[in-house]
């Protein structure tokens, strides 16, 4: 009896505790509810930190998304066929060609680089020429100024010059117009039209291209002289496969019943790849860079949280005194929080939701990318998580706090509640909370190992940003009495309990950081591209000399006064198409070495070191070598590769496949502009293939345009690329790029000043407090606005400086490491982030203390 | 009826008064249009009184008193303190004036609350430049017993030991005037009455003058003279309890 009596009793018990659950959310949502009628005043910075976070994420990631989906859907045209196959030096066996045709219609095309020049001489231009055959285009259409089918713009004109159709840039560098004669290579053409848009354009040779494009008929290439053995010349054949066709198997069987051609093939899903690739890394990047920011306005949730709690204390203390549970309190403001998380994530949705409409018109023009528009749900979803699981993050610490106060000490704690831990399973839920942060943004990066260095990092500085401002608080306790009162007070406003200290140090210093990496990266790259020119960098690189024109090409240099020392080389391309004997493409290779695998490789051979040849293992061959192929190497790619002294590479040279032994290790330092090959050969191996040379020539600026003028005048088929339109070019590219960083990196700051601009605001009422009794004591307004002056000042100060020297080592670490350059520190871009973190904090800091000191004492001095 | 303003006990009467309130008015606007706080004001205030202000409230003791401190500005009159005009002055030159001359106390201690005792009792004493203020400061405390508390903030003090700070702070530079309102308003009857007695022997140790604002009819019979306020003016003043006076 009694026993079934307890049984009912327990059963009971957990009927109740079910109900009192039910109870305690229903409660809880109607207290939320209640209070949430107060409006959003408290809640400004919190919505603001929150929806700039989101936003940035949202946008970065519908942005990519958008591009990708434009890329996608013009896949065929951008590729120019289901099926693209492309070969160096020669064209494809007739049996390969005949496999191609059998499954649909074929275009074949060559593309090269060549010098365009007008009749006269007097202009000139490096272009890359494309000779494309009837079949052209597949996919897409080109569309040519005035517009007209390509056949008839290739027709000959009236004194015999087949058409060639020219893209505006080479134009206007020449100074031709539709109609106009125009020399390429050797032959004599004229401009049938302006090339306005091409398909597969970003298909090809790659989308960042050295030359305007120019298109001439396959039949007419001979003309222009180019076609030499060894030239480098890029042979294109685009399939379009019947509808139902499966391309990737195409492809497959096409790679296995040909299976040793060193060709590279692709399907329309491989389009614009290294465009892909691009996207996807600056993507990874800024997506990030939006996390900081994030991270950031995590600073600024916790401390809005704080702030709104501290306001709620008697209402805390009154729902205790009237029998609400600690459980009860929690949740209430939890549903509180978390509606208004809710509210600023919606308001960062929709702003990153509608950015690829603000960002297409830029793109088009830089890139030539066409946007999908559309919503794109899979970002959006991912953003939103981000927002919600800060918001949760940085926002259970201080809930869990005011829920342990008891009520007595509520009402009494006026500025500084005991500092002391939640109860454990809030601390252990706000670990959670991070871990799962962290572990989305690894988990959904493209390159995990970059986002697990950027989780690392990121705790990394915040526990620095933390440390550092306990550090702060510690050295203005420590620096004792100063005589100026303006000083005592500034400093002791520094340490004092309930100082704003740690979180604008934290979340302004992760700003700045991110803003002194980037500067320094950016500053540093373009010092390595256009302001580290080596004094002895050549003017110019000659490409496609062919070897028995040397002479005529060291003569035509003798002839320019002013042009300097000629480094020639003899140069193929082969692609490394196995490693100690298995195929390349089976191998692990680290994703820094896979570049090298992608295609053709430069190539040469010497029985002498280069002249700027750090040999960091094994040793060069004896000049007089004879016997087996050896070969020397990057030292960077073997590491990638695994491989060392005594493996094999074997490289694929105009379908002739070749082992050499690795002999020695180089370390290559690409910033120098001078002749670099990943592969050497030792003399014996290479001599009787087809090659070309390669040449640098050294020139003062005022004879680079007679050295161009006077090789292409005697070699009309070889290219000039000047070295300073080749930076040039990069420096545009980095350009654009830089801003698109430079722009997010700026995100973080502003995420930075809003949290700044927060704990000012919420440091308001008691800043007018102490104005008001500092005035009642005797205090001016001078020495008031001297306290604040030296409190934000040194806050800024100490903030900049932590961010420095973090921001620096950042930035030295990626520029190092990842981008393999030479790091310099840039002080002026680090005494530019000191003086925008004096200008911000003293900024924001004394907009508050404006307020504060015109504030009237009597009305804040009545009794109660 | 109102006390005539110059006949007091003070034996240096051709002196200077310490407060001179000639004709004081203060109105302020509101929606339902101008309101007299003061309605010309007319009080004398010689060294060493200990004066008691009385009346319902809403009747202007905290206007006057804020007044007298430079902490609200009358809009007629004129009013001199410890010789000085304070009506000519700016709000940094009010400052310095309070800084030097006036130890206000306030019933809700007003205290800064991220300072600790030493820290809040030392700041005007820096504001003016003191070489020692801490040493004053600690002092001053240990004169109101709160020799154990210095480094502790208002937050971890008693409501009494809090007054009794603000009382240290308000002495510690020798004011030569100590407004104080209502001081022992938020406290309980044996904490206000040590208040009250480290308050008046305080006063008189320095020969400062007390302007004291309450409630309390008893506190007030411990001043030297009564006024008693009535709706912006002044109803009776003297050296007779005003309950007395009100009664006759």
């Amino acid at each position: 009896m009694t026993s079934v009596s307890e049984a009912a009793a327990g059963l009971r018990s957990d009927a109740s505790a079910g109900r009192a659950r039910a109870g305690l959310v229903a409660m809880a949502w109607r207290i939320a509810r209640r209070e949430l009628r107060g409006g959003l005043g408290g809640f400004r910075v919190f919505l603001a930190c929150l929806a700039l976070g989101v936003a940035t994420i949202a946008a970065v990631g519908s942005l990519s998304a958008a591009i990708e989906r434009g890329l996608r859907e013009d896949a065929r045209a951008l590729l120019g066929g289901d099926i693209e196959v492309r070969q160096l030096y020669t064209p494809i066996t007739p049996e390969q060609l005949a496999y191609l045709e059998a499954a649909g219609p074929v275009t074949a095309s060559r593309q090269t680089r060549a010098m365009a020049r007008t009749l006269d001489g007097e202009s000139r231009s490096l272009i890359e020429l494309k000779a494309v055959d009837d079949a052209y285009p597949l996919f897409g259409a080109v569309e040519t100024a005035p517009a007209a089918p390509l056949a008839g713009l290739f027709a000959p004109d009236a004194e015999g010059r087949p058409g060639a159709v020219v893209d505006g840039v080479a134009l206007r560098r020449l100074g031709l117009a539709v109609g106009d004669p125009i020399r390429l290579g050797d032959g004599l053409f004229h401009v049938a039209a302006e090339l306005v848009a091409e398909p597969d354009r970003l298909s090809g040779t790659g989308f960042l291209t050295l030359g305007p494009k120019v298109l001439i008929a396959e039949s007419a290439m001979a003309a222009t002289g180019l076609v030499q053995e060894g030239s480098l010349i890029y042979h294109f054949y685009r399939v379009a496969l019947p509808p139902d066709a499966d391309a990737g198997a195409f492809k497959a069987a096409f790679t296995e019943t040909f299976p040793d051609a060193p060709i590279r093939v692709q399907d329309f899903t491989d389009g614009a790849a290294g465009l892909r690739d691009f996207i996807d890394r600056l993507t990874a990047f800024l997506t990030l860079v939006g996390l900081t920011a994030l991270l950031v306005g995590g600073v600024g949730v916790a401390n809005a949280v704080r702030a709104f709690l501290d306001g709620k204390i008697t209402t805390i203390a009154t729902l205790k005194c009237l029998g609400a549970s600690n459980r009860l309190v929690f949740a209430a403001y939890l549903i509180q929080i978390m509606v208004l998380a809710g509210l600023g994530t919606v308001a960062g949705l929709a702003v990153g939701a509608v950015a690829p409409l603000f960002a297409s018109g830029f793109l088009a023009e830089e890139f030539g990318l066409s946007l999908a528009f559309g919503v794109f749900p899979l970002p959006l979803l991912l953003a939103a998580v981000f927002g919600m699981l800060t918001a949760l993050a940085f926002s259970i610490w201080p809930l869990a706090r005011a829920r342990e106060v008891p009520p007595a000490q509520l009402f009494r704690a006026l500025v500084a509640p005991a500092r002391r831990w939640p109860a454990w399973p809030y601390v252990a839920a706000t670990i959670v909370a991070g871990a799962v942060l962290a572990l989305l943004a690894i988990a959904t990066a493209d390159d995990t190992r970059l986002a697990a260095i950027f989780v690392a990092g990121a705790v990394g500085a915040m526990a620095a940003f933390r440390g550092a401002g306990l550090l702060i608080e510690w050295a203005a306790r420590q620096a004792g009495r100063p005589r100026s009162t303006a000083l005592r007070l500034g400093l002791a406003n520094i340490h004092r309990p309930g100082a704003a200290t740690p979180s604008v140090v934290l979340s302004l210093g992760l700003g700045l950081t991110v803003l002194v990496a980037v500067a320094l990266i950016e500053g540093n790259m373009r010092d390595a591209i256009r302001e580290r020119i080596p004094d002895e960098a050549p003017a110019y690189f000659f490409l496609d000399i062919q070897p028995d024109q040397v002479e005529a090409f060291e003569a035509a240099v003798a002839s320019v006064p002013g042009a300097g020392r000629v480094d020639r080389t003899p140069m193929l391309r082969g692609r490394i198409v196995a490693i100690n004997g298995t195929p390349a493409d089976r191998m692990p290779i680290a994703p820094e070495a896979q570049w090298a695998l992608q295609s053709e490789r430069g190539l040469t051979y010497s029985a002498e070191p280069p002249d700027n040849a750090r040999i960091v293992a094994g040793e060069w061959w004896p000049s007089d070598y004879s016997g087996a192929p050896l070969i020397s190497f990057s030292a960077d790619l073997a590491r990638g590769f695994g491989i060392g002294i005594g493996d094999t590479l074997t490289v694929n040279v105009l379908g002739r496949e070749m082992t050499g032994t690795v002999a020695n290790l180089r370390d290559i330092e690409w910033g120098t502009l001078q002749l670099n090959f990943t592969i050497i050969f030792a003399p014996g191996a290479l001599e009787a293939a087809p090659h070309t040379v390669l040449a640098t020539v050294q020139a003062t600026p005022e004879a680079e345009p007679a050295l161009e003028r006077a090789v292409t005048d005697a070699l009309p088929n070889v290219s000039a690329i000047r070295v300073r339109d080749a930076l040039d070019t990069a420096n545009d590219v980095l350009e654009s790029i830089g801003l698109a960083v430079t722009a997010t990196a700026a995100i973080t700051l502003v995420a930075g000043v809003l949290v700044l601009a927060g704990a000012v605001a919420a440091g308001h009422r008691r800043r007018v407090y102490d104005a008001v009794v500092l005035k009642v004591l005797g205090a001016t307004r001078g020495l008031i606005s001297g306290a604040f002056l030296v409190e934000y000042g040194l806050l800024g100060l100490a903030t900049a400086a932590v961010a420095a020297v973090l921001g620096a080592i950042a930035s030295s670490v990626v520029v190092t490491e990842v981008m393999q350059l030479e790091w310099t520190l840039q002080p002026l871009a680090i005494l530019l982030v000191l003086a925008l973190s004096l200008v911000v904090t003293i900024g924001v800091g004394f907009l508050g203390a404006w307020r504060a000191l015109g504030q009237k004492a009597a009305p804040l001095l009545r009794n109660p | 009826m109102p006390h005539p303003t110059h006949d007091c006990a003070d034996p240096r009467g051709q002196a200077e008064p310490v407060v001179s309130l000639q004709d004081v008015r203060l109105t302020l606007p509101s929606e339902a249009g101008a309101v007299e706080i003061l309605r010309g004001l007319t009080l004398r205030v010689d060294r060493g009184e200990t004066v008691g202000v009385v009346g319902p409230s809403g009747s202007g003791k905290s206007t006057m008193m804020m007044i007298v401190g430079g902490l609200e500005r009358a809009t007629g009159g004129t009013v001199r303190v410890a010789g000085r005009d304070l009506s000519t002055m700016d709000e940094d030159a009010l400052a310095l004036f309070r800084r030097d001359n006036v130890g206000i106390v306030f019933q809700a201690f007003h205290l800064i609350p991220t300072m600790s005792a030493l820290e809040n009792v030392a700041v005007p004493l820096e504001l003016a430049g003191v070489s020692d203020a801490f040493g004053r400061a600690r002092a001053s405390l240990e004169a109101v017993g709160l020799g154990h508390r210095l480094s502790h903030y208002p937050g971890q003090l008693s409501g009494g030991e809090q007054q009794r700070v603000a009382l240290a702070r308000a002495f510690a530079p020798e004011p030569v005037l100590l407004l104080a309102d209502e001081p022992t308003g938020n406290l309980d009857g044996a904490t206000g009455e040590k208040v009250i007695s480290l308050l008046f022997g305080m006063t008189e140790r320095t020969g400062a003058t007390l302007m004291l604002i309450t409630h309390d009819p008893r506190l007030a019979d411990r001043c030297s003279r009564t006024v008693r306020l009535v709706d912006g003016l002044i109803q009776a003043d003297g050296a007779a309890p005003p309950r007395a006076a009100a009664a006759q």
